[in-house]
């Protein structure tokens, strides 16, 4: 997409986004959505009025460079202890609903 | 008087002469909590039985008069989004409502080994993510000076707590704002330290490259108590910086004037929309700071009107990725009664989460998305660092820059939450802090029809000394920070 166009937000759009974000909307939520994201996105195309060909962008947010630290073996949390909070656990594993099934 | 009308300072000197005890103390505090929180709605979760154990280990110490700090035996209370062991950590979310993690926060851990003792755990914008409590996934926080006003947010509950005397001071969190904003709204002194000063490990991100925790409290000294004893290296936390930290709270007892100290006042600050009582009370604590010592100069930040949409973006994307893992599969709330893995995710993320939490995932998965990414995440990137370049730049010519903190009072529940964009403007002087990773502290400076006023104190990274140090200077000379909401009586 050029930055200068206009994204068109429509219900179709907002399902599209929902799917790949993993959200189950209502219909209520994705008719709500669409003027919202209309108007916040409008509002944020004043930054196109910036030329930015030859700025680098600003991933880091301080001075920071990447730290590194011995591979040492250190304590862990138990399994159970971590496993306390699982929807569903057994055998030291989480549980979830079966993925593959038997044809 | 009584336990919670004292400074952090105050109540250490009366523990340490024995004229009240820790448990004592904290039963004050919790009493008081009983009583009050109901009609201010600041905590989530109240602690009692660790509050207890907390506390008598604190007279311990002081008895024994071993492993003795300013801290010890001091109530206090933190943001939900610190994880606390077995204690409730929810982010105000329901999505972890009965989450309890196996391990403290690099803060917290820090704190319980002064022997502070934790009151409990403060409500906030679900995830840091509103500027008024309201998107809490339980219940909005009610401003101490009117109940009909929002605390302001994230930390709303943060700054609540301290505002009404229901803790003498509190750990926020600051992504775009969440310290100084409620902290300007509740009249009290907050924090937003400089990125990395303080360790993010066991913090439950909102913004990993904005993420800061910070002090509230109802001093800049009280403030610097609490920050000598959370900051510093730590080896958990690869942004966290390794400069060692400074005696702050001694720094201040030795400053007497603000001499030689240049404050920028950036103009774009300064522009219509911001109330003009707020303008006027600004001019005078400027005025105020003047008369100690320092200089007042005028200063440019000519990219400031980008900063909301640049906040956001990078907010939305970063956002979205963070809260990928709320999938119902290895904590927290998960919707069992479905046919496939998929509807695990779909049906949990849909309940658990609140409709700004919603909004934000979807505007940060659609700005990441193929074809998006160059106009709005990388865009926003770019010009994030003409927003640094200009502090760099105005950092040249003076040593700290005084700003408003929001454009006006505290405003009313209900007023903004219809429309999320409204919402958003109301940080308009707040977030550029955080992209540039710099620190500020959020001091009060008026009242306005009976809400509070904020003043807004910027400087270069791991400048807390020097803006503790004007934060200090100026409430010796004037009393705002003193000022006491209707129910602080009650």
């Amino acid at each position: 997409m050029s930055q200068k166009e206009e994204v068109k937000v429509d219900e179709e759009l907002v399902r599209e986004i929902a799917s790949l974000a993993r959200l189950d909307l209502t219909d209520e939520e994705t008719r709500t959505f669409v003027p919202q994201f209309q108007d916040i996105l409008k509002y944020f195309s004043i930054l196109n009025e910036l030329d930015t060909e030859n700025i680098p962008p600003a991933y880091l947010s301080s001075a920071n460079k990447s730290v590194t630290r011995a591979d040492k073996v250190e304590e862990s949390v138990p399994t159970q202890e971590f496993l306390a909070n699982a929807p569903q656990a057994k055998d030291g594993y989480v549980v979830i609903p079966r993925v593959l099934i038997e044809q | 008087m009584e336990p919670y009308e004292l400074s952090v300072q105050q109540t250490h000197e009366l523990l340490v002469n024995r004229e009240i005890s820790a448990e004592e103390l904290m039963r004050a505090y919790l009493e008081r909590i009983q009583r009050l929180d109901p009609k201010v709605k600041s905590y989530v979760t109240v602690t009692e039985e660790n509050a207890i154990e907390q506390a008598r280990d604190a007279d311990q110490r002081i008895k024994m008069g071993e492993g003795l700090t300013p801290l010890t035996g001091i109530p206090y209370a933190a943001k939900d989004s610190l994880s606390t062991r077995g204690i409730p950590t929810t982010c105000s979310s329901k999505i972890l409502e009965n989450y309890k993690p196996f391990y403290d926060c690099t803060a917290i851990r820090k704190l319980k080994s002064t022997g502070a003792v934790l009151l409990g755990k403060n409500n906030m914008d679900e995830f840091g993510m509103g500027s008024s409590t309201e998107n809490s996934g339980f219940f909005t926080t009610r401003n101490p000076w009117n109940f009909d006003h929002v605390p302001g947010g994230s930390s709303g509950g943060s700054a609540a707590a301290v505002a009404a005397g229901l803790a003498p001071f509190t750990l926020g969190e600051d992504t775009g704002g969440s310290v100084r904003h409620p902290a300007s709204f509740c009249g009290v002194t907050g924090l937003k330290t400089t990125y990395g000063r303080v360790s993010r490990y066991g913090l439950l991100p909102l913004v990993s490259s904005f993420d800061t925790i910070g002090p509230m409290a109802r001093s800049a000294y009280d403030v610097a108590l609490v920050l000598e004893a959370i900051a510093g290296h730590d080896p958990k936390d690869s942004t966290s910086r390794i400069e060692s930290i400074q005696p702050y709270s001694e720094i201040l007892r030795k400053t007497e004037n603000l001499r030689g100290l240049r404050i920028g006042i950036p103009k774009e600050y300064f522009v219509e929309g911001l109330d003009a009582e707020m303008e006027a009370a600004l001019r005078a604590a400027i005025r105020q700071i003047e008369s100690l010592g320092a200089r007042a100069v005028e200063v440019s930040l000519p990219h400031t009107q980008y900063a909301i949409p640049v906040y956001y973006l990078i907010l939305f994307a970063e956002a979205s990725s963070n809260l990928a893992k709320y999938d119902g599969v290895r904590f927290g709330l998960s919707e069992r009664n479905v046919d496939s893995l998929l509807d695990v995710y779909l049906k949990t993320r849909e309940m658990g989460f609140g409709a700004e939490t919603k909004r934000r995932i979807m505007l940060g998965t659609f700005a990441l998305s193929a074809g998006y990414y160059d106009a709005y995440y990388l865009k926003a990137q770019k010009v994030r660092t003409l927003i640094r370049r200009d502090f760099e730049k105005a950092f040249e010519t003076c040593d700290a820059l005084i700003t408003p903190v929001a454009p006006t009072t505290a405003f009313r529940i209900g007023e903004k939450i219809s429309n999320p964009l409204d919402m958003y403007l109301a940080d308009v002087f707040v977030v550029a802090v955080n992209l540039a990773g710099i620190p500020a502290l959020s001091v009060p400076c008026g009242i306005s029809n009976g809400l509070p006023i904020g003043m807004q104190i910027m400087g270069p990274h791991l400048s807390e000394e020097m803006l503790l140090r004007i934060g200090y200077t100026y409430q010796s000379q004037t009393d705002w920070h003193t000022k006491h909401p209707p129910c602080w009586n009650d």
